[in-house]
């Protein structure tokens, strides 16, 4: 099986500001947005990095 | 949590899906919005600005208590920052109040609960269910809670991080062309003029533009969008805000007081927007203007549209795709042309050099525009230099 890059939100208050553009860009719907907690599919998520682009605070990291 | 039953279920409270509830509740069907926030209206992912002309057309009765200021025109920046001044009456009312979006949303539920709309926080759609291939409702979960609810017909209105038009199988994904990435911060202590709301152009935000729309003396919304295909790395959006206020001295002394983010679809518009069961409204049917990126006007102009065929589907029994159409064709008729044709002007500003953008903002110094056309501006444009108006022959 081919391992996956790491995925990496920084959605403690940190940068994060819980914008949900991240959510709108996925292709594959798999980030989810509650309030002030973003997550993930990581069984889903390809490792586009689309979502790494669209955060304007760049608060995710993949790699 | 017991399981739920309505005519009409709408999924986000966002301005589209409040009107869509008011309308539909207004028709006669019992409604009910559901909303994942446990504030409506909060936190605020919006610059604030709103044209007017439309406010009536959907019953929105202006309010000092969600307006800030009324502004009496626009002001478009070249790159050499040379600005072309566009009042209300020429700017085709692109303009008009600056809001507190909050309480603007708010408003707006309060209108749909008043016409009957039952209304549930911190209730999220988790899933659509379907049966005999017709959406009869969707999974939700209140509370950590899970239930079901069933609807007749159900709305989709989540806004530009929408999951439930993919969960009914509508094609809502966008390219990184057809996507702002967007960052705003509300400054106070700036040199803002309350008149105007301001747009900067070109290269210092690509694809996109910096906007200041002031909300009093001194306070003011300064944002940028910037076009993912045109950005490389991580946080461009705040980088060139950043940069751009930097540069600014009006701006640069000010002190940020709240940070806003988010995105903006920028596409051209959505060609099935409605299945067996189901309508898709505002942002999530991509129906954000994609030259200005406002998507309050038209998200409620198609919320009540919508609305209004969901009550008529339960009302004569006939929540099909085949009766969606009515809707497919009546949001289009009021929406779809200025979609195109703003889609197209956008395409165009997009691939503009710094150079012509300041061409273009020189040829119309004082010139008078009947109306705030692309055509008009074009014309006023070749006459003082023809070899740019080259570039736009398509649209001459
Ligand atoms: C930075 C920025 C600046 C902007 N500036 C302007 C501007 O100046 N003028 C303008 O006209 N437009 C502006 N826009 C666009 C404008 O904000 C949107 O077009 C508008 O909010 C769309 O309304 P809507 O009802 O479709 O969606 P939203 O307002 O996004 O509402 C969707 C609602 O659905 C809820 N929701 C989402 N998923 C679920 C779920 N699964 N279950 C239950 N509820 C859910 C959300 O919490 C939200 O409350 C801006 C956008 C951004 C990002």
């Amino acid at each position: 099986m081919v391992s996956k890059k790491h995925l990496h939100i920084e959605s403690s208050g940190q940068l994060c500001i819980y914008c949900g553009a991240c959510v709108g860009v996925c292709p594959l719907n798999c980030v989810y947005l509650d309030e002030t907690r973003i997550t993930f599919d990581e069984k889903v998520c390809t490792r586009c990095e689309i979502c790494v682009k669209a955060c304007p605070v760049g608060a995710i990291e993949i790699g | 949590m017991e399981n739920l039953k309505t005519d009409v279920l709408v999924v986000g409270a966002g301005p589209a899906g409040s009107m869509a509830a008011k309308w539909a509740a207004k028709s006669g069907a019992k409604v009910l919005l559901i909303e994942k926030r446990q504030e409506i209206g909060s936190p605020v992912r919006c610059g604030e600005g709103i044209s007017k002309s439309w406010l009536p057309e959907v019953g929105i009765t202006p309010s000092s208590k969600w307006i800030n200021v009324e502004v009496e025109g626009a002001r478009i920046y070249a790159p050499n920052e040379k600005c072309l001044e566009i009042n209300e009456k020429n700017a085709g009312n692109e303009v008009g109040y600056v809001v507190e979006r909050d309480g603007f949303d708010k408003a707006l539920a309060i209108d749909a609960a008043n016409a009957g709309t039952d209304v549930l926080l911190k209730t999220a759609a988790t899933a659509i269910r379907r049966e005999n291939g017709r959406i009869v409702g969707v999974k939700a979960k209140r509370s950590g809670e899970a239930f079901d609810i069933d609807a007749t017909v159900t709305i989709g209105a989540d806004g530009f991080e929408s999951q439930i038009g993919r969960w009914a199988g509508l094609p809502t994904n966008l390219a990184l062309r057809d996507m702002d990435s967007c960052l705003q911060y509300r400054m106070t202590n700036v040199d803002c003029d309350v008149r105007y709301c301001d747009f900067y152009l070109g290269k210092v935000t690509p694809g996109g533009y910096v906007w200041v729309f002031p909300k009093a003396e001194g306070l003011a919304n300064v944002g940028i969008g910037v076009q993912l295909s045109k950005i490389k790395g991580m946080a461009e959006a705040r980088q060139y805000l950043d940069d751009w206020i930097s540069k600014h001295p009006a701006y640069s002394k000010g002190k940020r007081i709240d940070i806003v983010g988010g995105g903006v679809s920028i596409s051209a518009p959505m060609k099935t927007t409605s299945t067996d069961g189901f309508l898709l409204v505002g942002d999530a049917a991509r129906m954000i203007d994609p030259l200005t990126g406002g998507g309050i006007a038209n998200g409620c102009i198609a919320g009540k549209i919508c609305g209004e065929y969901a009550a008529r589907a339960v009302a004569l029994g006939t929540p099909t795709k085949e009766f969606f159409q009515g809707y497919e064709k009546d949001w289009r008729a009021r929406l779809e042309e200025k979609l195109y044709r703003n889609w197209l002007a956008k395409e165009k500003l997009c691939s503009l050099s710094d150079e012509t953008f300041n061409k273009v903002v020189d040829a119309l110094q004082g010139v008078k525009l009947e109306k705030l056309t692309v055509h008009n501006i074009l014309k006023a444009v070749r006459d003082k230099y023809p070899e740019v108006t080259k570039e736009f022959a398509e649209f001459l």
